[in-house]
This record gives structure tokens, sequence and C-alpha cells, in this order.
């Protein structure tokens, strides 16, 4: 039998139909958690992302009322938000980054795939893993550190959480995106989530850090997301904290716009100087 | 092996492995970068609270390079052996002449030593931003108080070292293991204000005296020989104990035909 003689499959969907760029998205973005993300198993997420938290927000809870005034809560909502940048910011820089370092980026790359969709479709288990890592800190927040939140504001704490992942996440993405042209893409996730930790508020009101500080943190995702929860955690509603949503919203839309261009031109540049494998 | 030909080689094996973390970016992180977030974020907010808590910025700045200290401690022992394991040198070194025990002590002060200049940044930074005076009650008493540190902090990376490797995802178990000992070793809260029955666990830590080592010594009102001397206690503990795990794990893999596998 010569290859010639072998029957060719048609293709099942037109690679620019909207079905196809949403299989893209879906299952490109599941299948992405389950390979890319070294994370995603039990011997490396229980003590990553569900033992870290936790001993995170403890700590800080711990050197924060002794250090302060303010109480162990105050803490806790900071760090119970923040821990979710270890999900969306090393997630995603490992979603987009270990294509490379698994060696399938020059096959995502040859594919006429949808850019847009394969890009988009990343970010969906990456904010759903942060929004369940920081609703596990929260509820150790409660449990242990006096966090209380009313009923009526649940609904408002979570959209500015929901914003707040999704922002970070579009940060990681960038970070992704950086990645491929590094050797070490997680030094600068290391680096973005330690930056959060400083800048925006986790620990220290942003009032209190120097002013030059205080525009880092503005620039960065987390701290008005991180505010509007904090807000809504005392009771505000969705007329007071909205803004502030809106802008954390924004900001991460920025960053995934950002990170996309910035993925889009790596490609053309790797195909244009042929270092798609070069690490 | 002769006395001079073990310190020969546990000295080079040190070195070596200096040399090696410092081309690392994580261990660069871990060891010069991360304590000077920490101080920062540390300097703030004791600067927040108004003094209420009574500690002076180089209370601070040992807290913090001592934090960076442990990182560099638990992820560069947890990781030592399945390095070697990754690298395929597993096998050489432990069927090389020299005893397997003497190389990863040397491994184990390697990043601990390198774990140490994380101490010297953050006093650095600490001067510079801070304007944080560098002052030592016990100035004769410090460099004994650093070597006892240095000492058991070393001894307690190998027996990470042993027991780490029993468990496949050594990162992760460092990721699990960074915060719980900064908070119950004292290292910026002090271990007074932490629950009773934490503290047996803090006192069998190295972090604990080391850290009470080095603060007795420049802040302290008396020099601190009960903490220098618990350093070298625990460490000939620590010692003891990796070496028994050693063996264990060596004689299991060996009879297992498992030493190079992942």
């Amino acid at each position: 039998m010569t290859a010639t003689a072998l029957p060719v499959a048609a293709p099942r969907a037109d690679p620019a139909s909207l079905r196809a760029a949403w299989r893209v998205f879906w299952n490109g973005g599941r299948m992405s958690y389950g390979m890319l993300f070294n994370w995603a198993r039990p011997s490396i997420y229980i003590p990553t992302l569900i033992g870290g938290p936790t001993f995170q927000l403890l700590f800080f809870a711990a050197l924060g009322s002794y250090a302060t005034d303010r109480s162990p809560a105050y803490f806790a909502i900071g760090n119970a938000v923040q821990v979710s940048a270890l999900a969306g910011v090393f997630g995603m820089t490992m979603a987009i980054a270990n294509e490379r370092w698994f060696g399938t980026l020059p096959a995502i790359l040859a594919t006429p795939a949808n850019r847009v969709a394969l890009f988009a479709g990343r970010f969906l288990p990456f904010v759903a893993n942060g929004l369940f890592v920081s609703l596990y800190a929260f509820g150790v927040g409660v449990v242990f550190l006096g966090v209380r939140l009313e009923p009526s504001s649940l609904a408002v704490v979570g959209a500015a959480l929901l914003a707040t992942v999704f922002s970070c996440t579009a940060i990681g993405a960038l970070q992704g995106a950086i990645s491929l042209r590094l050797r070490d893409g997680l030094f600068g996730a290391n680096l973005i989530t330690m930056a959060i930790l400083l800048f925006c508020g986790v620990n220290i009101p942003l009032a209190e850090l120097p002013a030059w500080m205080q525009v880092v943190g503005n620039l960065l995702p987390f701290t008005h997301g991180l505010e509007a929860v904090r807000q809504a955690a005392d009771g505000a509603g969705f007329g007071q904290v909205g803004g502030l949503i809106g802008i954390e919203v924004l900001i991460g839309v920025a960053y995934a716009t950002a990170a996309f261009f910035l993925f889009s031109y790596l490609e053309r540049s790797a195909r244009q100087n042929a270092t798609l494998d070069v690490r | 092996m002769s006395a001079s030909r073990v310190i020969r080689l546990v000295w080079f094996v040190t070195w070596f492995n200096v040399r090696m973390l410092l081309a690392s970016e994580f261990f660069i992180l871990t060891t010069f970068i991360s304590p000077l977030i920490f101080a920062t974020l540390a300097f703030f907010l004791f600067q927040s609270g108004g003094g209420t808590a009574g500690q002076t910025l180089l209370y601070v700045a040992l807290g913090a390079g001592m934090m960076g200290v442990w990182s560099t401690t638990l992820f560069g022992c947890g990781g030592a052996i399945a390095w070697q394991r990754w690298e395929g040198t597993l096998e050489l070194l432990v069927s090389a002449p020299s005893r397997y025990d003497f190389i990863l002590v040397g491994q184990t002060f390697g990043a601990v030593v390198l774990g140490f200049y994380g101490i010297v940044a953050t006093l650095a930074w600490g001067v510079l931003l801070f304007g944080m005076p560098i002052e030592a009650t016990f100035p004769l008493v410090l460099p004994l108080s650093l070597l006892a540190a240095i000492v058991s902090l070393g001894s307690l990376g190998m027996l990470i070292a042993t027991t780490f490797v029993l468990y496949r995802h050594a990162n992760a178990l460092g990721n699990l293991l960074e915060y719980p000992i900064w908070l119950i070793t004292g290292l910026l809260v002090p271990i007074s204000v932490l629950p009773l029955w934490i503290k047996p666990i803090s006192y069998l830590l190295a972090p604990t005296w080391g850290m009470e080592a080095i603060r007795g010594a420049t802040i302290g009102a008396e020099p601190p020989l009960l903490a220098i001397a618990m350093c070298f206690i625990l460490a000939c503990a620590y010692y003891v104990a990796a070496r028994y795990t050693l063996v264990f794990v060596l004689d299991k893999a060996r009879r297992d035909a498992t030493l190079a596998l992942q």
C-alpha cells in the first residue's frame, strides 16, 4: 500500500469557524490545565495550594496582629485574596511557558487554531482554581482568624474576588508570555507574587506606603479588587465598590491584552529567527 | 579517611555547591531578593504599629534575614538528593570511595552558607533604606553564634535532605514548610506570644536557637550561651538521625534497584 492510497479524513471543523474556536477555547483550556500545570496532582497541589496558603494566613495574622494593633481578620482577608496569585500567576505562567519546555510549542504554533481562543482558553481553569484556593483560605480565616462576612455582602465579595482573580491570572499570562524567552519563568512569577504581597495593601494599608510604592500598587492587579473585598466585607454594596471592581477588571483586561500581543509578537519573532525551540 | 581529607572534601563540596546555587535564579531569589522583600514588609508592619511591639529595626532585619536562611536551607537541602538523581550523579557519588554522608554534609552546608549571605544583604538593606544602626552588645560572641547557627542549620538541612527524598515532590514539601517554620521559630513573632503547645516543637528546631544565638549576641542583655550550646547539641542529634536515615534510604534504594529512579 502506498501513502497516496490512504484515505484522508476530512477536517472535522473549519479552523476559522466559531465552533472550532470554541473547541480550542474549552478543550484546549481544560487540557492545558491537566497537562501543563505542574501542580495539578494531589501530591503537589495539597502541600502547595492548600497547606502553603493555610500557613501563610496564620503567619501574617500572627505577625500583623503582633506588630500592629489590627485584628488577625484584617490580615486573613488580605492574604486569603492574595493566595489566589499562587494559582493564577504560577498556573498561567506554567500553562504558557511549559509549552516550550515540554516541546509542544512548535506543534501548537503550526496549527491554524484561533489564537485568541487558544490564549483565552487558558484563563478559565486558572481563574476557577484561583477562586477555589481563595475561598478555601477565606474558610480558614472564618474558622480560625475571626473573619466575619455578612450574608448580604457575599455577592459583592464574590464579584470583587472574581475580578481580582481574573486580573491576577492576566498578569500571570503576561509573565507566561515573557517566560517564552526566559531560562526560568518561575523567577518572574515569584517576584510578582512577592510584589503583590508588598505593594497591594495585602498586609499594609496602601496609604501607609511611600508615594512611589502606592503608584506601583495602583498599577498592579489586586490593589483595587482587594480594597473592594475589604469594603464589601465591612458591608459596602455594589454602589460603593462597583468602581473599584471596574478598575480591577480594566487592569486585568489591560494585562491580558498586553500578554496576547506579546505572545503574538514572540510567535512571529520566533518563526522569523527560527528560535522556537531555543532554550 | 583521615580527618584532613574529610575536612578537605566537605570544604570543597560546600564551595562547589555555593557556586552551583549562585547560578540558579531561584536561589538568587530565595537568598537575596525574598529576604529583602520580607524585611521591607516587616519594617513597614512594625512601623505601622508605631513601635507598640517594642522591637528594634535590627530585630526585624535579623529575623527577615533568617527567614531567607531557612528558605535556602529548605529548598537547597530538600532537593539535594533528588537533583543528584536528575543530574545522573547520585550513583557515582554513592559508589565513590568517599563516604556519601560527608558529601551530603558539604552540600547542605553550601546551601546554609549561601543563605547566610542573605542576612548580610538584609542588614545592608536596613542600613541603606531605613537608617538602621548596626550594633552588637557581645561582638566577641557573635562569630561563635553565627558558627553555631550555621552548624545546626546545616545538620538540619542534612536531615531534611535524607527524609525529603522519600517524598517524590521535595519542592512541594518546601512550599508547605516555609511559613510554619518562620512562624514557630520566633523569627519575627516571639515564641512567647505563641500558644503553649507550639513551644516544645519550636525548641526542637535549629532556627529557633540559631536566631536566639545571633540576636542574643547583637541585641541581647546577656551572652546567649544556652542558645549556642543548644545549636551544637541539636546539630549532633540531627546528624545522627540523618546518618541513620541515609543508611536506610540508600540500602532500600540499592535493594529495590531504585537509586537512579525519580
